[in-house]
């Protein structure tokens, strides 16, 4: 209640100042909660126009870092500028605000009001604001707007929160696990409007524990587990995914002792895996072998490292990443 | 609180009007708080006039008839419902809810959202009150002269409880409790202020008058029953409760649903 005495710069300070050179740049950011140490030095760097996602599971400390962006939190150290503000600093609170949109990870409307006069109503909050019916559309609500919100069902709440995040036309939307609890269809219907936010210049932040939803919308990534990034890229090349070994494997053939199989191939839970750098030649000697001993190479398979490979062995969770990795060494 | 340097824009009296629109709007919606806030003291009120409307004037209701007691007691009353009440369990409840959050999160100031409610409280307040004196007057009462001084102690009385009523939203954690402390706190008080009987006892009525419901009572009965104008140290009592309602409220009001 104090914010409300309390001077506010002219407001076009962040509006009109120089377009800083990143939309978001957090550095060697830490908050604890007691004992618990949520966030343990994060970094990273959004640019404009981009979707950059936080991959973790839960309680790695995704939502307090964006809290902390989003200004609902403290911090307890490390430099944060968001679209060039420090969001812990109440001062530019509101221009701040007029430039950001949020879609937090509970739902939380008005009961009482429609769809179209909750947005109508937070419209009212911005200077300049995108048209009501438009956003409406957009989420697809066009059917409920004169719904109240109380009679929704869970997916179509959840898209009046997007619709609330984008109303007042921000340059830079936080989206905290934004699709948790959609069936599939409304997984891509949603995922469609981020993109289209995006391709319109909207830069994009958010979490997700969904390898698929980094994988699908995600220009970067950065998987944070235990308060702290482990890994950062594209989706295609986080974690050493483009130049990770190539992995064949195929079902040990009757008859076939272990000792007779090619070199480097290693034997396990009914597979026999090979590893390489060389897929082409290291495939061509195996059908050779294969083809010289009049055997049938069953179940073959030749993958590279999932998304999910590269985060499962990065958050330290379930056994066949694992395994994996320690018979690379 | 450098009260100077803040710059109202133009904008901004639009934005608080929005505010207040969309809240009558919320308020109307529920019929909860449309009923038990709005309806239920015009519906005391027109109970009271039917049972007591003939008893005249005696020493029991201070020299004045039954129903001009009343009107000002319940007038009071509702403006309670209509700013302590529903600011108490409204703030806790959008807390809780993480609406309040939300409301952080857009470019609202914290003030306009304030304000906004204030207002709207205020609105509901009086247009409860002109509704109890119309009923009050169809029952033969006579209307009030002193309008200025009912118009102070009506607004100085809402704005007071709203303060009153966010120092409690803030001292909730849990916004179940909410509507049971509101009550446990509001039904004695009621009661030993004279707002349903009249209280003789001395003693009584020296606690009462140091708490908020009885000088917010005797402020309205009388310019609105004895003809009588500013009642000074009544609306001292009840701005120093206002006062130490809005310290409480700024100190400690809270946004977010879970502490740091």
């Amino acid at each position: 209640m104090r914010a409300h005495l309390t001077a506010r710069p002219a407001d076009l300070t962040v509006r009109a100042a120089r377009k800083p050179a990143v939309a978001v740049d957090v550095a060697g950011l830490r908050k604890s909660y007691g004992e618990v140490q949520a966030v343990r030095g994060v970094s990273f760097t959004v640019e404009h126009g981009e979707i950059f996602a936080l991959l973790g599971p839960n309680g790695a400390g995704k939502t307090t870092t964006l809290e902390i962006l989003e200004g609902f939190r403290a911090r307890d150290a490390g430099q944060v500028s968001v679209l060039g503000a420090d969001p812990g600093d109440r001062a530019n609170g509101r221009a701040l605000r007029e430039q950001i949109g949020l879609v937090l990870q509970d739902i939380a409307v008005e009961p009482y009001l429609t769809v179209r006069e909750t947005i109508a109503r937070n419209a009212g909050y911005y200077p300049e604001p995108r048209d009501v019916d438009e956003v409406i559309a957009l989420v697809d609500l066009a059917g409920q707007q004169r719904q109240k919100v109380r009679n929704l069902s869970g997916g179509q709440k959840r898209r009046l929160d997007l619709a609330l995040g984008m109303i007042g036309n921000p340059s830079l939307l936080f989206l905290d696990e934004p699709t948790t609890g959609f069936d599939p269809n409304a997984r891509h219907g949603a995922w469609e409007i981020v993109r289209n936010l995006r391709d319109a210049g909207t830069t994009i932040l958010l979490t997700t524990h969904y390898m698929d939803e980094a994988q699908e919308l995600a220009d970067r990534v950065a998987v944070i587990t235990g308060g702290q990034i482990v890994a950062e890229g594209t989706p295609s090349t986080i974690g050493g995914r483009d130049t990770a070994r190539t992995r064949i494997r195929f079902a040990l053939p009757d008859g076939c002792a272990v000792a007779e199989l090619p070199p480097g191939a290693v034997p396990g839970d009914g597979l026999v895996t090979v590893q390489t750098q060389e897929p082409t030649k290291t495939l061509h000697q195996l059908t050779d072998w294969a083809l010289r001993r009049g055997t049938v190479l069953t179940r073959l398979t030749v993958d590279r490292p999932s998304l999910e490979d590269v985060y499962l062995r990065l958050t330290d969770h379930g056994a066949p990443a694992s395994t994996m990795d320690r018979s690379t060494r | 609180m450098s009260i100077a340097t803040h710059r109202v824009r133009r904008h901004d009296l639009a934005l608080l009007w929005h505010q207040i629109r969309y809240e009558q709007l919320s308020f109307w919606r529920n019929p909860q708080s449309a009923f038990f806030t709005f309806v239920f003291p015009v519906v005391m009120i027109t109970i009271f006039g039917a049972l007591f409307g003939r008893v005249k004037a005696g020493s029991y209701f201070y020299g004045l008839s039954a129903l001009q007691y009343y009107v000002p007691t319940i007038a009071a009353v509702s403006v309670l419902g209509a700013c302590y009440s529903q600011l108490a369990i409204v703030l806790s409840m959008r807390r809780q809810n993480g609406i309040l959050k939300r409301v952080r999160g857009t470019p609202l100031p914290a003030w306009a959202y304030f304000v906004g409610l204030l207002a709207h409280c205020v609105m509901v307040s009086v247009t409860d009150v002109a509704l109890i004196v119309g009923v009050g007057a169809a029952f033969g009462v006579p209307l009030p002269t002193h309008w200025t001084a009912i118009a102070v102690a009506l607004v100085l009385g809402a704005a007071s409880f709203c303060a009153l009523g966010v120092a409690v939203a803030s001292l909730i954690r849990n916004s179940e409790a909410a509507p049971p402390v509101v009550q446990l706190i509001l039904f004695p008080l009621v009661f030993i202020s004279g707002t349903y009987l009249p209280i003789h006892s001395a003693m009584l009525n020296r606690i009462s008058g140091a708490l908020p419901v009885r000088p917010f009572n005797e402020a309205l009965l009388g310019p609105f029953a004895q003809h009588t104008g500013f009642d000074w140290h009544n609306l001292g009592v009840l701005l120093a409760w206002g006062a130490a309602g809005a310290f409480v409220a700024v100190r400690r009001f809270r946004w977010n649903p879970r502490p740091e």
